[in-house]
């Protein structure tokens, strides 16, 4: 399978599932190809994840100049919203927006942080700092 | 420490929805052969919804299909084959046994899960969604077989790695649910008053229901928001946004054009069905058409999003498009709710 990569991706990892669409033609029948993604779908999904690394490395920033708690970061890495959070870590809004704070961030107990590295899937020593 | 292993002999085909696919599949296996697009109109896999006032990964929620496990759920009623659907097992253990013991009876499963943490997936596509779908048909040692209909070949994933993607949470959170089917099907199945019900039913939900975000109507508020977006939002956003449609519409998982080719394939199947009934045959080229708009549309639509600071196309234009397509929506299922048949 390596050797057949999208040429349309430079990334070898987009390159290498095919999808199955359908097309239409005017003489009445409906197609089914096995392919590539094309040019376009490339296009918006790129767009899509050059917003996403710009919130992960704004975030990383303010954490390090200590503007913002860990858990921001965290969060946007996940891609996840503070609404989401909330879901994914059973606490409620308000307080993980308070949590997004440095100093109350550090006088976390124990129950919470795990609470929290078990959403993003680590560890709570792996929480208390950014890469 | 001794390997168990159970793998069911499942035939796995790919196919453009995950859903209506792993449906088919499911039927297959109990010997009644019915193609994708058919299992995706019988099962009224079609719909829209635009909700702006719910945020999804930072933009508005948009929807080309139906709440997750109708289709398997609808078609089984429709043509009355026993099925099973677990909504929700509290204890995840449980649920990993309740999956292992259907293996060991031959049964494959489907289960619902969330994307993020497939690890199968290409990264690229790992998004906070939770309404995917897969079948686990065997077990050997610690991994479990997938077929997930989006992917070209059968996957390999761990007890915990599917654990996790079980009980992922969020919005729509799966919860452990599964389906099956019960039993093999040994009558000959009349798949003809399915078709009514299933064709009945979408057109009600595309424009009978009295709800402006749902359906065409949805389509055309849409279509009306879009060009209100670059003095709102700033152009930036508005890329962003329109981003999100034509991810949502023609990304993995919705055959193009957000299901609109597979629902013409299903008009098209259905109208030989009835001795070539003349007017479903109609419909199904309208529906052709009308998704060779849709992805005319992407296209326009990508180009603009290439260019984020100077948009080739400006919105209004984009807007009229939809509008457009809208229209030609409509008439499809206006003419699919006279039908006489």
């Amino acid at each position: 399978m390596e050797e057949n990569t999208n040429p349309v991706y430079k990334d070898k990892a987009y390159g290498q599932y095919r999808e199955l669409s359908y097309s239409y033609e005017d003489g009445g029948q409906f197609q089914k190809t096995v392919g590539f993604h094309g040019e376009a779908d490339r296009v918006i999904l790129q767009q899509a994840w050059d917003l996403f690394h710009e919130r992960i490395e704004e975030a990383r920033q303010r954490v390090i100049s200590g503007k913002v708690s860990p858990v921001v970061y965290y969060m946007e890495k996940n891609l996840l919203d503070p609404l989401n959070l909330s879901m994914m870590a059973g606490i409620a809004v308000w307080r993980v927006k308070w949590h997004f704070r440095p100093g109350v961030f550090k006088r976390l107990s124990e129950s919470t942080l795990q609470k929290y590295a078990a959403a993003f899937n680590i560890t709570i020593d792996q929480l208390k700092k950014v890469e | 420490m001794e390997t168990t292993k159970t793998i069911i002999n499942y035939t796995h085909r790919q196919a453009g929805h995950c859903e209506s696919g792993a449906t088919s599949n499911l039927f297959k296996f109990n010997g009644l052969e019915l193609s994708e697009p058919m299992a995706f109109g019988i099962g009224n896999g079609l719909y829209f919804s635009y909700i702006p006032f719910l945020k999804i990964q930072f933009a508005p929620m948009i929807s080309f299909r139906n709440l997750p496990n109708t289709v398997f759920k609808r078609s089984t009623e429709y043509m009355g084959i026993e099925a099973t659907v677990v909504k929700k097992i509290k204890d995840p253990k449980e649920a990993m046994e309740m999956l292992d013991r259907n293996l060991e009876r031959g049964i494959p499963t489907g289960c619902q899960v969330g994307v993020f943490q497939l690890t199968f997936f290409p990264p690229e596509y790992r998004m906070h969604y939770n309404m995917h779908n897969l079948v686990v048909f065997g077990k050997e040692g610690n991994m479990y077989h997938i077929s997930d209909t989006v992917m070209e070949h059968p996957q390999l994933l761990s007890y915990d790695d599917l654990l996790r993607v079980r009980y992922a949470k969020g919005a729509f959170a799966p919860q452990g649910k599964m389906y099956w089917i019960n039993h093999p099907v040994d009558r000959p199945i009349d798949l003809k008053p399915a078709i009514i019900k299933g064709i009945k039913k979408t057109v009600y939900e595309m424009i009978g229901i009295p709800f402006p975000l749902i359906g065409v109507k949805g389509l055309r508020w849409m279509a009306r928001d879009i060009k209100k977006w670059p003095k709102k939002h700033g152009e930036d956003k508005a890329a962003f946004y329109l981003g999100q449609i034509l991810r949502m519409a023609e990304d993995f998982g919705t055959g193009g054009a957000g299901f609109r080719y597979i629902y013409g394939a299903f008009l098209k199947e259905a109208g030989e069905m009835f001795n070539n009934h003349q007017e479903l045959l109609e419909a199904s080229d309208m529906m052709g058409r009308t998704a060779n708009k849709w992805r005319e549309f992407t296209y326009i639509g990508a180009r603009n999003c290439k260019n984020r600071s100077k948009p080739e196309e400006d919105y209004g234009t984009l807007s009229q498009k939809l509008l457009e397509i809208a229209a030609d929506e409509e008439n499809v299922y206006k003419k699919l709710k006279n039908l006489k048949f």
